[in-house]
This record gives structure tokens, C-alpha cells and sequence, in this order.
């Protein structure tokens, strides 16, 4: 049985529109008009056990309503979940012993006291044994480099090291689940591969599932085999990282130097060019066309390096995006007035 | 249970913790309640040295002494409230509207509980002493009355002290419901006014409500609908005994029975409203 599943789970909220203007404002007062943001629209998923799956996906895909659905934060409209058996939103005290849920954009730590002292509250509504509090608090402070810092409050703390914190009191009770929404947003680069490393190593040793979001394609890259594509509420795609090159792109970028001496003159004739910086020249050509363009060039000119390499990887994600923004817009939702 | 009181102790530490580290805000507050109570205090000594004639005792059977007593009473009342429950129903506002209750929800505990008692403001405890000091001081002179002195037994007091207790669960109850609508208003800055113009009803003796269509409208709307009127008037009158001489009122035990049942029967609502609230949670942006 999966860890996690979800069978068309769909999560639709009602939102007032707020029109411009005073007199809109009053009239709003009597009668409002209100939307439908389909949030979340029919997402199935399955996670096996040990999983570190991502999920991307632009602004207002979906993703972390989903996060929050999982935590049994919010209720699904329609659908179903279960996360190691349990139905999250019926929000069991066993279940949620077992899982942790870590916001970047929030912090739930005490903000005028030392993060020390928040650990001690979870120590108590987690009942987590004395000892064991201890050994998995001091383990966790060592790995993340904070130890000194538990007795400093937490708003004199840096925005990296209060995100040290944010996971460390949520790993104190060892879920056997864990949800990052967005664990290094706003974090310097040092910052961001520290908690990275982290991640990565606390992920391999307990085998802990986890399910991330990000917006940086580096924390993609370097934790997770498996990836879901989110946009406009519904799974565009879901595999391996690698795997989004195969399915959505077709094109490639060779880039060749050019010996000394050579003419850079009517390359184009070739391939479009993408970049002429003498003495190298990138064409992007579909990947059917590469040999014709490697065995064309050879044959005129000396060459002395030759790569080809997919577009970057980012690229293509935003071209998805964009993509899967267009199509919601086809069919955006209907309006619905008055209460 | 033990977890309970566990996590509870670390709240009431950590907010000490939290007061004490800004030293002067925390003995600000002291003062500045204190004050309010002494000028409370003397509001009604003026009102009462304008003679028996505008007093609040007219025809309500409460004379000064007694009166102060009731006073004392509304005092220790509300120092627990502000001490437990208001920043933490302020608080619990703030959680729905930034969606900071998220964290609550996750929590393996009691999602009231821990909205409940995350804050203590310990600064306010301190009107707590100085009611009990009223209280002690006007029951003992009472004791002395030369005319009509009062017996006080051991079960009186004890009895004072378990009805404040189900007084505060009333008033607990009817604040967290209260701080619960925020989830359907979005926001409820009027959370404290709201607070204040329903709190304002108890803070006297009920007898003052009992004549003319409106005042008992008053009184049976703040008896059994929200019912703040036996909250500081149940224990004030068992200590004072306003009526001991005209052989007591008949209804003295009816309000005990009163004061029970609403604080049952509030407390169950304040669940129903919570859960209910929980249920149109909707989180906010991340």
C-alpha cells in the first residue's frame, strides 16, 4: 500500500470579489459577488514509503492547497485522501504524530523567546521521552550547525538560521512524513545548500517520505528522483526529472568552436543560430536534426570542440507553465453573483 | 491529562518568560490596572458618600460593605480572564486571519486547548490580589458589623472559591466563541468592544435589573442567553449575604443551580462554535 494516496481530490474556495472604487466598495457591502478559485481539480497520487518527491509549479497551482489538504489543515471539497491509512482532515491525534509540516513563508516558533524553549513545548504535546527529546534535539543542532544559537531568541536570528530552527522543531517528534512547503524561499545560496545537504541526508539515513515545494529548480535538481508537475490545479506531469527533457522538449543546443582563422560567415545556412560569440556559435535544432547539422559543419569547417546539450531545464518548466496557464484561461471558471 | 498540564505549565512559564524580558512594558501594565481598579474602587466610595439616595444599594438590598464585596469579586473574575483568556482569544483572531492556525491544527492535542491557553498575561494577575484583598478586607468588616454582623463558615468559602471557577468557565466560554467568528468575518477587530459592552452587564448586583420591562428584559437576556449575570453575582452573594436579613432571597439556590448549569451548557456551546469554526477554516495564502 502507498504511503500517501489521493483519488480526485478537489478543493474549491469561494472568494469575494472586491470590486474598484468607493461605490463599488458600499454596494459591496449589500451585495457581494463571489468566484470560484478551483484550487485543487481532481489530483491523484500515489507516494510509496522513502519517496522524496517535489512537487513544481508556478504561483497558484495548487501546490501547497495540497500540502494543506495532506496536513488536514483545510477540508477537500471533494475527493479523497490517505496518508499512512489515516483520512488527514478527520485530523487523529495518532496521525498527527506522525507527520510534520514546515511552511517557509510561516514560523511557528515563539518569536521573543529562544527556539530552546519551543523545542520544550513539542517536547510535551508530542510526549517525546526526555532522553530522546534530548538526543534527537542535540543530533539535529549538530547537523544543522545551530547548537549555540538555541539559547538566542528567535527574532534575533537570521532568516536561515530561524529556518534551521522552523524544521528542527518539526523533526523533533521523528515523522515518519514530512511536507516542506517552500523550505528555502527567500534563503541565501549558503544558506539554501545547507539545508539542502541537510534534507538529502536526513531523508537517506531515517528513509522518511517527503514531499517538497519549491520554486528553486537547484533544491529540485539535488533531492528528489521523482518530480510532479502542478499547474491550474491538476498533475501535468509526473516522473523523474530527467524524464520532463524526454516528454517536453525536442530541441537541443550544439555549440561548436571553431579553429583559428575560420569564417563565421552564413553559418545560419546550417541551423538557426541561437548565439554566435566568436570563436563559438550555438544553433537550437530539433533533436532529429543534430546529426545533419554535426555532419554539415564538420565537413566546412575545422572544428575544434563540439557539445550538445538539452535546454536548460528551467526553460522548459516555464514554457510548461505558460502552457498550462493558457489552457486554464480557455476554460476559467464561471461567475457566480450575488450571495 | 498529564500532557495537558504539562504543556499548559510550559505556556504559563514561557509567557512569564516572555513578560519578564520586557521588564518596564511588564511593570507598566501592572500599574496602569492597578490604577484603573483604585479609581474603580473610588468611583463608588464617592457614590456611595452621596448618601443612601442615588446609592446602587437603593432597594437592591446591597449596602456599602456588601457592595464592595460584589466589587472585589467582579475584580478577581476579570483579572483571571485578562491573565488566561483575552490575549489568547486576541490571539486566536489573529491565528484565522493569517492562517497561523495551521501550526494548531497539526498539533496532537486538543485544538482548543492549545488556542486556548498559549498566552498568559501575567501583568494582569495582579488585580487578581487585589481583589482578594477587597474581598477580605469588606467580609471582614461585615463580620465586625455592629448591627447585623456575618457568619462566615469554612464551605462558604469554599464555596465562593468553586463558584468563581464555574463563573470563569462561563465567561471562558462565551470569549472563545466570541474570538471563533472571526473564521466567517475575516477579521473581528470589535472582538474587545463587543467583549466590553457584554461585561459591563455584570459587573453589578442583578437586583438592579429587576424592575420595569427593560430592565428585566436585561436580566433574563444576561441570564439564560448569554449568561454573564450569575457569573460575579452566584459567589458575591454567597460571601456578602446582601439578604441574610430579611431571611435571604428564595431563589438563592435556583441561581447556584443557574450558575451550573450555564457554565455546562456554555462550555458545550463554546465546543459545538470551535469545531464548527474549525470547519470553515480556510487557511490563508502561504
Amino acid at each position: 500500500m502507498s504511503i500517501i494516496e489521493l483519488n480526485d481530490l478537489c478543493k474549491t474556495y469561494k472568494v469575494y470579489q472586491k470590486k474598484e472604487g468607493l461605490r463599488q466598495s458600499v454596494a459591496g457591502l449589500f451585495r457581494r459577488e463571489y468566484r470560484d478559485v478551483n484550487a485543487v481539480r481532481g489530483v491523484n497520487l500515489k507516494v510509496e514509503e522513502g519517496e522524496f518527491v517535489a512537487f513544481l509549479g508556478p504561483n497558484g497551482a495548487g501546490k501547497t492547497t495540497t500540502l494543506k489538504l495532506l496536513s488536514g489543515v483545510i477540508n477537500p471539497t471533494s475527493g479523497e485522501a490517505k496518508v499512512m491509512g489515516f483520512v488527514p482532515w478527520k485530523r487523529d491525534n495518532d496521525y498527527r504524530r506522525q507527520f510534520a509540516l514546515v511552511m517557509g513563508q510561516k514560523n511557528q516558533l515563539w518569536w521573543d523567546l529562544p527556539a530552546q524553549e519551543s523545542f520544550r513545548l513539542h517536547q510535551h504535546i508530542y510526549q517525546i521521552p526526555a532522553n530522546q527529546f534530548q538526543k534527537t534535539q542535540d543530533e539535529l543542532t549538530e547537523l544543522l550547525d545551530v547548537k549555540r544559537l538555541l539559547n538566542q531568541p528567535v527574532r534575533e536570528l537570521s532568516l536561515g538560521e530561524r529556518m534551521k530552527m522552523e524544521l528542527i522543531a518539526a523533526l523533533l517528534h521523528s515523522p515518519r512524513v514530512l511536507f516542506l512547503d517552500e523550505p528555502t524561499i527567500g534563503l541565501d545560496v549558503v544558506a539554501q545548500h545547507n539545508i539542502q545537504q541537510f534534507l538529502k541526508y536526513y531523508q537517506q539515513e531515517r528513509k522518511i517520505t517527503i514531499l517538497l515545494t519549491s520554486h528553486y529548480m537547484q533544491d529540485i535538481e539535488a533531492l528528489c528522483e521523482r518530480v510532479v508537475i502542478i499547474a491550474a490545479g491538476t498533475i501535468q506531469y509526473d516522473g523523474s526529472l530527467r524524464g520532463i527533457l524526454n516528454r517536453f522538449s525536442n530541441v537541443k543546443r550544439v555549440t561548436f568552436q571553431l579553429a583559428e582563422g575560420q569564417s563565421f560567415e552564413a553559418l545560419d545556412r546550417f541551423a538557426p543560430i541561437e548565439e554566435l560569440q566568436e570563436p563559438k556559435v550555438q544553433f537550437r535544432v530539433p533533436r532529429s536534426d543534430v546529426p545533419k547539422l554535426l555532419s554539415g559543419m564538420l565537413d566546412a569547417k575545422r572544428v575544434v570542440d563540439v557539445t550538445v546539450e538539452d535546454p536548460p531545464l528551467e526553460e522548459i518548466i516555464a514554457e510548461l507553465f505558460t502552457q498550462a496557464a493558457k489552457n486554464q484561461k480557455d476554460s476559467s471558471p464561471e461567475w457566480l453573483g450575488g450571495n | 491529562m498529564k500532557t495537558y498540564i504539562q504543556v499548559f505549565l510550559t505556556f504559563a512559564r514561557n509567557s512569564l518568560v516572555r513578560d519578564l524580558s520586557f521588564r518596564t512594558n511588564f511593570l507598566l501594565q501592572c500599574v496602569t490596572s492597578i490604577s484603573w481598579a483604585i479609581m474603580n474602587w473610588a468611583f463608588f466610595k464617592i457614590i456611595f458618600a452621596q448618601g443612601k439616595n442615588i446609592a446602587i444599594g437603593k432597594g437592591t438590598g446591597w449596602t456599602e460593605n456588601e457592595f464592595f464585596i460584589f466589587l472585589g469579586t467582579v475584580w478577581i473574575i476579570n483579572a483571571i480572564v485578562q491573565t488566561f483568556f483575552m490575549p489568547n482569544a486576541q490571539e486566536f483572531s489573529e491565528l484565522i486571519r493569517t492562517g497561523n492556525l495551521d501550526f494548531a491544527l497539526l498539533k496532537p492535542i486538543d485544538t482548543q486547548f492549545l488556542v486556548s491557553f498559549p498566552r498568559l498575561n501575567w501583568a494582569s494577575l495582579a488585580n487578581f490580589f487585589l481583589g482578594i484583598v477587597v474581598v477580605v478586607f469588606y467580609a471582614n468588616a461585615l463580620m465586625h458589623d455592629a448591627v447585623n454582623p456575618l457568619s462566615l463558615s469554612v464551605f462558604q468559602v469554599l464555596s465562593y472559591i468553586v463558584f468563581i471557577g464555574a463563573g470563569v468557565v462561563i465567561m471562558y466560554s462565551v470569549m472563545i466563541s466570541l474570538a471563533a467568528t472571526s473564521v466567517w468575518l475575516g477579521r473581528n477587530q470589535n472582538l474587545y468592544m463587543i467583549w466590553f459592552y457584554l461585561t459591563n452587564f455584570y459587573r453589578y448586583p442583578m437586583e438592579i435589573y429587576q424592575r420595569g420591562v427593560i430592565g428585566w428584559g436585561l436580566w433574563g437576556f444576561f441570564s439564560f442567553v448569554v449568561p454573564v449575570l450569575v457569573v460575579a453575582n452566584v459567589p458575591a452573594r454567597t460571601l456578602a449575604q446582601p439578604l441574610r436579613e430579611s431571611g435571604g432571597n428564595r431563589w438563592e439556590n435556583w441561581l447556584i443551580l443557574l450558575l451550573f448549569t450555564m457554565a455546562l451548557v456554555s462550555l458545550w456551546v463554546s465546543r459545538r462554535v470551535f469545531r464548527w469554526a474549525l470547519s470553515s477554516y480556510r487557511s490563508a495564502s502561504s
